[in-house]
């Protein structure tokens, strides 16, 4: 067993010096006013009231946090009854199925959303639309995969069993398959939701830049206005957000365990 | 540096003696008229994305001629640049900076000045009018113009009347009958540019007054055309034609013309900005002499040809600017080709990191408002 601790030690250097380094760092600035010397801190929670006391910060937050929660509604709408499907064909067909799936995913993110740029310019949509098009295509396989492995766990016997008792397909679909497939879900949830409140490429590009979000705010503050101070602020609330949600999604994954 | 301390004090005068030997060795003179062999050295050249010919002969030929190699990589912004250059990035030997960032890196002491035994008067005095004696730079101390341009509008002449552009210049911004046709650009510095001089007052202004007005006439741009901000997608949006209006590059507006014949250039009558971006040695460089070359190489007329007619932006040439531009030339009745120059209104930007981080956090209010 020692020796299995010890091949974990690459590992822990990795997230020492490339996670938990850099976040100190984060943490350090988002604290400070400008204009430190490299010994001399002057502590402030400034950057933060100056975050939550504008109007159009807070705008830009629910904004961003409001995409990512219909970009993930949709992949779950969308996702889950493909993920059921899939898991009802032929073992061999669903290989191809789920690399069908995958296959745009080889494909430069950057490159397809430009391709989307192209074929919606056609159409007289909402900006709005546009971003979500192009957000949910691009999210939706994490979904379906998360799904379809967790149905394609289930025990097939509990179906029968159900059925032998009595229950229709309908029934057992809502008793057994679906609170069973809870955690991929789950799961599905993270690897949609925590990159979507983060992107900022899908909807400068589809919508035009007409949304300002909470990663064009940090980005513009370290690089045009040089405010690392603030930037690293609004990049901490970010983080807190996201642990946040984690935290909910894992506690909800959990209780639905435990019933 | 902390490496260097650790050094036996005997070692260290042995290297100092070896480096100042090999730098003597260097300095000689090629005799005859072979180029100078530098035996497989390699140069650093950082530069602007797409803003080099395509296949990059250019710096082929400069490689086969002095026998070294250059590494050549590109970034997107000036403040990219600056980021990476303040953090002690040493690597790079050449640096094309716009005017404003020259102007900073030089108040900051990060550059070094050229060395006029290799580009000499001659071959400065091949520059064309418009890049002569400017402001940041007046007599070519530490840098040469790569390329240049203006900033001003593009549109369709189909949709747009070209009298109306001409007559309302940067006015046009504020009409709502071009509502969700409008391209603007997302850079707080060239957007601030237009309202201001719309407003009459220069585009270096640190008047808050004069800021608060330029922000309120943002935002009344902002609600009455809507626009689409945008940075690098404007070359396709007017190349194919799917806006009638766009803040724009005189460069990319060259290029979206020859692509699209229905589109038109126009320098507003309140004037605009004039941009250059310059080829300069940081303090640093690893390889100077090589750089200075490399300039020289590139102010030449058949590298200074390949730039320009490739990429769309003016050249710094004399020559090369008025060949293509004129009969029979690439971009001959080209209306973005050729910036305008001599113009009063006309400016440069000057550095202020004051200014540009009260400009983009008001900029950023705008985009964001609904």
């Amino acid at each position: 067993m020692k020796s299995f601790v010890r091949m974990s030690y690459p590992y822990i250097l990795w997230i020492a010096v490339f996670i938990v380094a850099p976040m100190i760092m984060i943490l350090l600035y988002a604290l400070t006013r400008t204009g430190n010397g490299t010994l001399t801190f002057q502590f402030t929670l400034e950057n933060f009231s100056r975050f939550f006391s504008d109007p159009d910060f807070l705008r830009v937050l629910w904004t961003s946090l409001r995409i990512a929660l219909i970009t993930t509604v949709f992949c779950i709408l969308i996702g889950y009854p493909a993920a059921l499907f899939i898991a009802n064909l032929p073992e061999k067909r669903q290989t191809l199925m789920i690399l069908l799936l995958t296959l745009p995913m080889w494909i430069n993110m950057l490159l397809k959303t430009y391709a989307w740029r192209g074929i919606l310019m056609n159409f007289d949509l909402e900006s709005e639309a546009k971003v979500f098009i192009g957000m949910v295509y691009d999210f939706l396989p994490y979904m379906v995969i998360q799904i379809h492995t967790a149905i394609s766990k289930l025990d097939r016997d509990l179906l029968v069993a159900s059925y032998d008792l009595g229950a229709n397909r309908w029934q057992s679909f809502l008793k057994v398959t679906l609170p069973l497939s809870v955690p991929g879900i789950i799961s599905g949830i993270t690897l949609v939701f925590l990159p979507a409140v983060s992107s900022f490429v899908i909807p400068k590009l589809l919508g035009g830049g007409n949304y300002v979000l909470i990663g064009n705010l940090i980005e513009k503050y370290f690089l045009v206005a040089g405010d690392w101070n603030f930037g690293s602020a609004i990049s901490l609330i970010m983080a807190l957000i996201i642990i946040a949600s984690m935290y909910l999604t894992k506690k909800i994954d959990r209780n639905a365990e435990e019933d | 540096m902390k490496k260097n301390r650790n050094t036996p004090k005997l070692t260290r005068c042995f290297l100092s003696l070896l480096l100042i030997l090999s730098l003597a060795v260097t300095a000689v003179p090629a005799l005859g008229e072979a180029a100078e062999d530098f035996g497989g050295a390699t140069l650093n050249v950082y530069n602007w994305g797409e803003y080099i010919d395509e296949g990059m002969n250019v710096i082929r030929s400069f490689e086969k001629k002095y026998n070294c190699r250059v590494n050549y990589k590109t970034y997107e912004s000036n403040e990219i640049l600056y980021t990476q250059i303040e953090a002690g990035d040493s690597a790079w030997d050449i640096l094309v900076p716009s005017d404003y960032m020259v102007e900073r890196l030089i108040a900051k002491n990060m550059l070094q000045p050229l060395d006029k035994s290799i580009i000499t008067e001659e071959d400065l005095s091949g520059l064309t009018e418009g890049v002569k004696n400017l402001s940041y730079d007046p007599d070519n101390t530490y840098s040469v113009p790569y390329l240049w341009q203006s900033v001003g509008i593009a549109y369709d002449k189909t949709k747009i009347d070209p009298a109306v552009v001409e007559e309302k210049g940067w006015e046009i911004f504020l009409d709502p009958a071009y509502a969700g046709h409008t391209d603007m650009y997302d850079s707080e510095r060239d957007a601030f540019m237009i309202a201001l001089k719309s407003l009459g007052y220069s585009a270096n202004t640190e008047n808050e007054e004069e800021i608060q007005a330029a922000y309120e006439w943002l935002l009344k741009m902002n609600s009455a055309v809507n626009p689409f901000y945008v940075t690098d997608e404007v070359i396709e949006d007017m190349s194919q034609g799917y806006r009638w209006l766009a803040l724009i590059y005189s460069g990319d507006a060259a290029y979206a013309i020859s692509q699209n014949e229905n589109m038109e250039f126009c320098a507003p009558k309140q004037g605009t900005n004039i941009a250059v971006d310059a080829m300069v040695i940081p303090a640093n460089a690893r390889n100077p002499r090589l750089a200075n070359l490399f300039i020289k190489h590139i102010m030449s007329y058949d590298s200074a040809l390949a730039i320009s007619a490739d990429v769309g932006y003016a050249s710094p040439n004399d020559r090369v600017l008025q060949e293509l531009s004129g009969p029979g030339g690439d971009y001959e009745g080209n209306s973005a080709y050729l910036p305008r120059f001599g113009y009063e209104k006309d400016e440069i930007f000057h550095d202020s990191q004051v200014l540009q981080a009260r400009l983009a956090e008001l900029w950023i209010k705008v985009m964001s408002a609904k």
